[in-house]
């Protein structure tokens, strides 16, 4: 496993907890959601950071409490033609302004990152070996797009009546 | 025409440069033939039975003729010197090498064309009624919105993995051309009684293995306002669509599942998140396509046209074909043109490149330079002087495609079935060959009316067979081609489905059972005027039935 962004590898400073493990004080760690629900009280207080991870068929009302403590956001999907990840991606960003790290973690190949960079991820969990060249090639595919998507740059719709270019992809 | 501005050109040539290196990739081995899937059936391009199939996309039907000229070259330099029109109003190359699909995207960049979203679990190309601008019971012409919708929807970062495929279709008239309801979302524009233009949203019609007429969702959407509502309702498909079984992946059967009141119920509030994020264009924007279509300056032409008139005296055969293939026109004088592409004996759909370069000649002469094509496989020279409708009558015939048939029983759709796909359980085109030369006569024909056959060589339904009026399945059974009856569908706007009539037919003996429920019909109906889907309504199937199988 690796982590990368839009450039390439990244630092990964989290550590999965499993359910039943106690984080080290002040570690920097990934739960389930379940005992985020469970235990956030202890968590938030033991831990240094606390990141969740969550699947498709989250709720996110009921993570909504959480956001303005989470560090991370771990989204997984087993199929990478799964693609209740980008609007999961958009609502957190768009809708519940969640501010920090948001990573997507699957069979994901360089060719989607741009989509999901431009829904609101920051970083990616991928496989050892993951074409890095491809992917830095991949998300600077394009310049412009039609759609206004909270987290990327201006759309052509609203530049072509003068409003200025800005923010990346 | 919409005309690119420097930015659709960005965006069309980067597509082409990522296709290509992802292509390039896929033949290194860097991508498997599985992550490699989704990618080129974004960009159109599907593994047939014998080759690669490229679809290229045809927004809202309408060509250039410049488009057309390309699409005929295209057709002669890489594939087979032919291509075919299809029911979502592309053109497909049936014989494609994968190292020269980057090449031939290239080629379609510069006349404004593209494959993108023509296949894939996405925003199809979005199809509207073929007569927009030109019709007299339009509210508006649907490209406006059509073009609107396919900038919106290309490369759409949160719905390009959707549970399974999108499609779209638009129309702006009374009279539906579009088969609206047949679509995972139909929109109908209308005029709210502040006079206000708007948009009726039906969500969830299909065909396939669970044929489906949309309900309407919400009768009236500002026009400011589309967007965002076209994102919750795919927001909420993409969130609680099924991804576990393919065959209930559409919206058709969320909507089905929770209800139509709940969908709306549950799309009203997503509504404001997708709202506050900006996605509805602004006025200006809207207003910059509409100017693209704009009405072209027409010449003011007291009816009627003496020299028109005279023709359709004189000779029957132009006054038969004026009479099915040119569609009244809002200003007065001219007409608009359906050129069958469905000649006796011949494969629905398909021009060769010299007679899509004829075409293309023909109405940078009579039509104004378009070309539209139809859901039912024709295209449409929309802009014809009536003065000038025998000459373009007389020059198609040399073409061979003067065929008067349109809405008649031998303007048959087909999917390309066995032939090609390697869904298909049974050939489509050979029995649409069969039947269009057992109902050659013209005389015949006119008899019989108005009957739209439409033939799918699997329960995929790419042929519509469940909105035609006489629906033809090709089924599997035991290795035998059976080819089953559907009665009384319809595809406009008193949209139904198709009843199956009865066991399935064998290949030999389905055009005698064909023959046989038209003239059950011509043998019930209350006077000649009574068309064949009025007096299956009026009846029921019970007479055929009994025609086909005898008294049970």
């Amino acid at each position: 496993m690796a982590v990368v962004d839009r450039a390439g590898p990244i630092a990964d400073s989290w550590t999965r907890l499993a359910d039943d493990q106690a984080p080290a004080a002040g570690a920097t760690v990934i739960v389930s959601f379940a005992r985020l629900k469970n235990e956030h009280n202890s968590l938030f207080s033991a831990a240094g950071k606390v990141g969740v991870e969550i699947a498709g068929d989250v709720k996110l009302e009921e993570l909504e409490p959480f956001l303005p403590r989470l560090g991370l956001i771990v989204v997984r999907m087993n199929n990478m033609r799964d693609g209740r990840l980008f609007s999961i991606g958009r609502m957190l960003r768009e809708n519940y302004k969640y501010a920090a790290d948001m990573r997507a973690a699957g069979d994901l190949i360089p060719d989607q990152m741009l989509y999901l960079l431009r829904c609101g991820f920051t970083s990616f969990e991928v496989k050892d070996g993951f074409p890095i060249d491809s992917l830095r090639r991949s998300v600077a595919a394009y310049t412009h797009w039609y759609q206004r998507i909270a987290n990327s740059a201006t759309p052509v719709t609203e530049l072509r009546h003068g409003a200025a270019h800005g923010g990346e992809p | 025409m919409y005309i690119y501005d420097k930015f659709d050109h960005a965006i069309t040539s980067e597509r082409v440069a990522e296709f290509s290196q992802q292509v390039t990739r896929r033949l290194a081995g860097e991508l498997s033939e599985d992550q490699f899937r989704p990618l080129r059936l974004m960009n159109g391009l599907y593994l047939q039975l014998h080759a690669y199939m490229l679809r290229v996309a045809i927004p809202y039907g309408t060509l250039s003729t410049k488009q057309l000229r390309k699409l005929a070259d295209i057709a002669k330099k890489y594939d087979r010197d032919y291509g075919h029109f299809t029911t979502r109003q592309n053109l497909q190359y049936n014989w494609i090498k994968l190292e020269q699909v980057p090449e031939i995207l290239a080629e379609l960049g510069s006349v404004e064309m593209h494959a993108n979203q023509t296949s894939g679990n996405c925003i199809r190309n979005v199809t509207a009624d073929q007569f927009a601008g030109v019709a007299g019971d339009e509210v508006e012409d649907p490209r406006i919105i059509s073009e609107v919708i396919r900038q919106w929807s290309t490369f759409h970062p949160e719905f390009s993995f959707l549970p399974r495929k999108f499609k779209f279709a638009v129309t702006g008239a009374a009279k539906d051309r579009a088969a609206i309801q047949f679509h995972d979302i139909g929109i109908h524009i209308v005029k709210n009684d502040a006079g206000e233009i708007g948009y009726a949203v039906y969500v969830g019609g299909g065909m396939g293995r669970t044929p489906v007429v949309a309900p309407l969702i919400k009768p009236f959407v500002a026009r400011h306002e589309l967007l965002s509502y076209l994102e919750a309702c795919l927001r909420v498909y993409n969130m609680h669509g099924r991804r576990d079984n393919i065959y209930k992946a559409r919206i058709k059967i969320l909507v089905r599942d929770l209800g139509p009141v709940e969908y709306a119920r549950q799309v009203e509030e997503m509504w404001p998140l997708t709202r506050a994020s900006g996605v509805d264009v602004p006025a200006a924007e809207v207003a910059r396509i509409q100017a693209f279509f704009a009405p072209p300056v027409y010449e003011t032409i007291k009816e009627p046209v003496a020299a028109f008139e005279e023709s359709k005296k004189r000779d029957k055969a132009f006054a038969n074909w004026v009479k099915n293939n040119v569609h009244p026109h809002k200003v007065p004088g001219y007409g608009a043109v359906t050129i069958s592409l469905k000649p006796i004996g011949g494969i629905p759909g398909d021009a060769s490149s010299a007679q899509m370069h004829q075409i293309a000649d023909l109405s940078d002469k009579y039509s104004l330079g378009e070309v539209r094509v139809t859901h039912v496989q024709n295209l449409v020279l929309p802009n014809v002087k009536q003065a000038d409708l025998f000459a373009v009558w007389q020059r198609l015939g040399e073409i061979g495609f003067a065929e008067s048939n349109i809405g008649l029983i031998t303007d048959i759709i087909a999917c390309p079935g066995l032939d090609y796909c390697s869904l298909a359980n049974a050939r489509s085109i050979a029995i649409a060959q069969r039947l269009s030369e057992h109902f050659a006569d013209v005389d015949r024909q006119h008899d019989i009316g108005s009957l739209q056959i439409k033939i799918s060589g699997c329960i995929n339904a790419c042929g519509h067979h469940h909105a035609g009026h006489i629906g033809i399945l090709g089924v599997d059974r035991a290795g035998q081609e059976l080819y089953q009856l559907t009665l009384g569908g319809a595809g406009d706007e008193t949209a139904s489905i198709g009843t199956l009539i009865g066991p399935g037919f064998t290949s030999d003996d389905v055009v005698g059972a064909i023959d046989k429920v038209v003239e059950t019909y011509r043998g019930l109906r209350q006077n000649a005027g009574e068309t064949f889907i009025e007096a299956y309504r009026r009846v029921g199937p019970a007479p055929f039935k009994e025609a086909l199988y005898g008294r049970r």
